[in-house]
């Protein structure tokens, strides 16, 4: 229980600190998993290997990953082509190197692949399982952490 | 406009070279995100695909030798994440290039391009703009 709180605060300040400085999102807060809510999303999956084994599911609304890259690039994107799927997907891919960092001050050291288009893998079973929902001014994000130990 | 203020470093030498790192990146994606067709723009996007590529590798090494002249202790790490980027550069182009200029490849590129380019600014830069600006050689390096 410990461990998946550890892990739950550790994506949640991740994710926190990523959406601020590249983002310059302020009101970001976390809320229970449940209230996710989406109907066309990008699923990013990031396998994680080393004391933690398994995969983080980010995802995205759509509307959200537009309007991050509109924030990030100055221009105005109107649908979730290549270029957006790539630049939210590396926007994942850095908020997990984050955490990275965070875990290893709790001597976890893991190391991350790069980032895969794809739903999570309901057949497998994991010890460390929690979700979570964070919220911004533009929309939520739904962080789904599926982890083994050793 | 892809550059913001937000991401001045207090650093000049650094911070000039970032607006001018910026500018080619944003000419680059302005010329890639265009309404026009593949065909019309793909001699455009490779030209400036060229000429953000030079920047790049040249930024980067200056960027280096101004770690080495005020002694930043992370120059090795921030070397190797210039390289690992250098290198994801030329394996993107290369496959381009044998793809006979695939707009998929050139549009992953751009989104992965912009993400990464702006972290390493905010994040990864920022660590040396403290180190300079704590040892009193944030103006150019050459008082250290």
């Amino acid at each position: 229980m410990a461990m998946t709180t550890s892990l739950y605060g550790s994506f949640l300040k991740a994710t926190g600190n990523v959406f601020r400085m590249m983002l310059d999102l302020s009101d970001i807060s976390a809320q229970p998993a449940e209230s996710f809510q989406c109907e066309n999303e990008l699923d990013i999956s990031i396998g994680v290997v080393g004391d933690l084994k398994g995969e983080v599911i980010y995802r995205f609304p759509h509307t959200t990953s537009l309007e991050m890259v509109n924030i990030m690039s100055g221009m105005e994107m109107d649908s979730v082509d290549d270029f957006v799927t790539s630049a939210v997907s590396e926007i994942a891919n850095i908020i997990s190197g984050n955490v990275l960092t965070l875990l290893a001050g709790h001597d976890l050291n893991c190391d991350i692949l790069p980032p895969v288009l794809r739903k999570p893998d309901d057949t497998k079973e994991y010890s460390l399982r929690t979700a979570c929902c964070i919220s911004t001014s533009i929309g939520a994000v739904f962080l789904d952490i599926r982890l083994n130990q050793g | 406009m892809l550059w913001k203020d937000k991401y001045e470093l207090g650093v000049s030498i650094v911070d000039e070279q970032h607006k001018e790192l910026f500018q080619r990146v944003d000419a680059f994606m302005q010329t890639l995100r265009s309404s026009a067709s593949w065909d019309e723009k793909v001699q455009q996007v490779n030209e400036t695909l060229e000429f953000m590529k030079g920047y790049v590798v040249e930024h980067f090494r200056d960027e280096e030798e101004y770690q080495q002249r005020i002694g930043y202790p992370g120059y090795e790490a921030h070397k190797k994440i210039h390289s690992d980027m250098v290198d994801f550069v030329l394996q993107v182009s290369a496959e381009y290039e044998k793809s006979g200029f695939d707009e998929k490849l050139m549009q992953q590129f751009g989104g992965k391009l912009l993400a990464w380019l702006i972290n390493h600014v905010a994040a990864e830069d920022q660590r040396i703009a403290d180190y300079a600006i704590e040892k009193g050689v944030a103006g150019n390096g050459n008082d250290n």
